[in-house]
């Protein structure tokens, strides 16, 4: 098998959602003496993006990004071993949190923006619904994150977004991050006055954002 | 019939799982696999389905996707399984009618309805999810309390108490649930309507505990007030929903299950949502053990309902639940433009036409621009739901069918882009608490617009 047909049936797999073929085509890429740095970008990275676009036109939904991303952390299980040995690195785009603020018990929105930014290149360390703003910030220095993503469905939850950005200040660390907000009820409007760097109304306003403020960083 | 007690012992003791566990080998493939098996298909071009066996199907695929997958508590990481015997009883047992709400004058009977029903549905005005100012609060409940046919209101809950925003689970919770109701309370009796239920408790509480506090008689709640208690989406519960029901059902309040399915998110496209929306009758019905159901799709996108894929869900749930049980609902339309801009009328009267003929026992007032900017709304919205429901109702499905792709030609390329319309204080005179001359005019140039459709205003 050519390593153009491996990278295509890379990329396919993801598309369908097949986990146990994206690990049996990751392998045949090792056999074949494919770089499996390759396989990932111009493979399975290739898939992803097919199913993010399909995604964003309303041609798929939320279950089929999940089965996507899914589908690439199972060929990467086999691809990754042979990174490490090789002491490669995989071409992330940055680290964002995210997180569901204090007192918001809703996941979807944040669920959906975690798996668009994985598929669009992020590594993303989601720490889940109902988090306290100090939490928030002791995970965003553990994992030296790049963005923070807040999220928050209900107005009586907006404020911790603000909370989050003025400890953040207060603690002396706001520059270290930048701050993107979401969630029905948010705003651009409530985002500049809360001093956040970003406001996304879809998941993929999200990814957009935070592509150009970590390049502006760059 | 299982007790809620029976019903918290199974979140203890069901199967043990991760959510992720639950989201991708239980509930995304079940969805998946029930809504081929039962033919659940997405018609796009008649979004208003009238289609009999199909909802027959709906409803059975419901009470399988319920057995096979049961509803997951975050708090406990378990299973609560649920029976399909157990369901179908319920379902027999529960009698129409019993629901009744209101005290004197405005106590009624909330009956359930069958599609293409003659009988007027409930009319639930207001909205409940967009935040106001106090002031604004008052005019508006007194705007809601105005409309003679007003079954039963919908109040707002408040943003900021003494400047201060409110949080979800701070004290400030607590002053503004009390303040809400107290407030709603003021605005109906100063309308002559003390004894309107209020519906929507406790749109100001977050948590549990704000419900429970508000909810002290002295605060002018009633028994025969509806208390909304939400599964989430999908197939969940947590203990914030179950706190609420073990304290509505032991004080003996009427519970409305709520349910508000992500078009788009887990459950997937057209037919997995509506697969899960009908679901939550039942779960509403069976374990949450209400007396009514509110109940709406929306967007993950879009964050509104009115386009053609959700008026397609709001059609088929209501026919599937409406046909097969006596538990009635309430249907909840979002649009994206606001107040006073003639796309609201647009998707307002859309998603109506999707709801009255399919068998739902009450319309609530279509909320304005995805019910997310503070003081967006004005009793103008909620006048227009009852005279437009008043309009329609005994309308078969194909003629709203055929009302509705007309009405979607006019807005649904811009749901991406709505008007953002108008807040009270901008389109009501604060002191007078009347409309602006300019909402009364585009008011009527609606109505005209419809009367030419076909719409016979009563």
């Amino acid at each position: 098998m050519s390593h153009r047909e491996i990278l295509e049936n890379l990329a396919r797999v993801i598309i369908e959602g097949d986990q146990q073929s994206a690990r049996e085509h990751a392998q045949s890429a090792l056999d074949n003496g494919l770089d499996p740095l390759e396989a990932v970008d111009n493979g399975l990275s290739k898939g992803m993006a097919v199913v993010g676009s399909q995604f964003e036109n309303g041609d798929v939904f939320l279950p089929e990004l999940l089965m996507a991303a899914d589908t690439f952390n199972a060929a990467m299980e086999i691809l990754n071993p042979v990174i490490e040995v090789n002491q490669q690195k995989t071409s992330k785009l940055g680290t964002v949190l995210l997180a569901t603020v204090k007192g918001d018990q809703h996941n979807i929105g944040k669920n959906i923006v975690a798996t668009v930014l994985e598929t669009n290149g992020f590594e993303v360390v989601d720490i889940g619904i109902d988090q306290s703003t100090l939490k928030i910030i002791e995970a965003a220095q553990q994992h030296n994150v790049d963005v923070i993503g807040l999220s928050s469905v209900m107005t009586t939850t907006m404020p911790y977004q603000k909370e989050v950005i003025d400890t953040l200040t207060e603690m002396g660390l706001r520059e270290n991050y930048f701050v993107l907000v979401g969630g029905g009820p948010v705003s651009q409007r409530w985002a500049d006055e809360i001093g956040a760097d970003g406001y996304g109304e879809t998941a993929m306003d999200a990814v957009g954002i935070a592509k150009r403020l970590i390049e502006q960083k760059q | 019939m299982p007790t809620l007690l029976d019903f918290i012992e199974r979140a203890n003791n069901g199967p043990i799982l991760t959510e992720k566990d639950f989201n991708m080998k239980f509930l995304i493939p079940n969805v998946r696999d029930i809504v081929k098996a039962y033919e659940i298909t997405l018609d796009r071009e008649n979004p208003i389905s009238g289609d009999d066996a199909m909802a027959d199907r709906l409803y059975q695929a419901a009470v399988e996707l319920l057995v096979r997958t049961g509803i997951y508590c975050q708090d406990t990481n378990r299973v609560i399984q649920l029976d399909r015997r157990e369901i179908l009883s319920s379902v027999e047992e529960f009698r129409a009618g019993q629901a009744r709400f209101g005290e004197g004058r405005d106590r009624r009977a909330f009956l359930a309805r069958k599609p293409e029903d003659k009988i007027l549905p409930w009319l639930h005005v207001g909205t409940g999810i967009v935040a106001s100012s106090k002031e604004i609060a008052m005019a508006q409940v007194e705007g809601y309390g105005s409309i003679p046919e007003a079954s039963s209101v919908s109040v707002p809950a408040f943003s900021h108490i003494r400047g201060m925003p409110v949080t979800g689970g701070s004290p400030l919770e607590i002053y503004a649930a009390i303040d809400c109701v107290q407030t709603a309370r003021r605005a109906l009796s100063r309308c002559g309507r003390p004894g309107l239920p209020i519906m929507n408790l406790l749109s100001a509480s977050t948590t549990a505990m704000g419900t429970i506090a508000a909810s002290y008689r002295a605060f002018g709640l009633r028994p025969s007030d509806g208390w909304l208690i939400d599964v989430l989406a999908e197939m969940k519960v947590n203990y914030e929903t179950l706190n609420r029901l073990a304290f509505v059902q032991i004080t003996g309040g009427n519970i409305g299950s709520t349910a508000v399915p992500i078009l788009g998110g887990y459950a997937g496209g057209a037919p997995g949502t509506a697969l899960v929306k009908t679901a939550y009758y039942l779960v509403g019905l069976h374990m949450f053990q209400g007396t009514y159901h509110l109940t709406l799709p929306i967007h993950f996108n879009s964050g509104c309902n009115s386009m053609r894929e959700a008026l397609w869900v709001f059609a088929a749930t209501g026919r599937a639940a409406s046909r097969n049980t006596r538990y009635p609902a309430i249907a909840l339309g979002f649009a994206a433009a606001g107040p006073c801009t003639k796309m609201y009328f647009y998707e307002a009267a859309a998603t109506i036409l999707s709801q009255v003929p399919s068998g739902y026992a009450g319309i609530q007032t279509p909320h304005p621009a995805k019910a997310v900017i503070d003081d967006a709304v004005t009793p103008m919205e909620a006048k227009f739901t009852v005279e437009f429901t008043r309009a329609v109702t005994g309308i078969k499905a194909h003629e709203a069918n055929e009302l509705a792709n007309r009405l979607l030609e006019k807005y649904e390329d811009d749901i991406a882009n709505a008007p953002r319309g108008n807040k009270y204080q901008e389109c009501y005179d604060l002191v007078t608490r009347k409309p602006a001359g300019a909402y009364l005019r585009l008011y009527d140039e609606v109505v005209k617009e419809m009367t030419r459709l076909g719409i016979s205003f009563k």
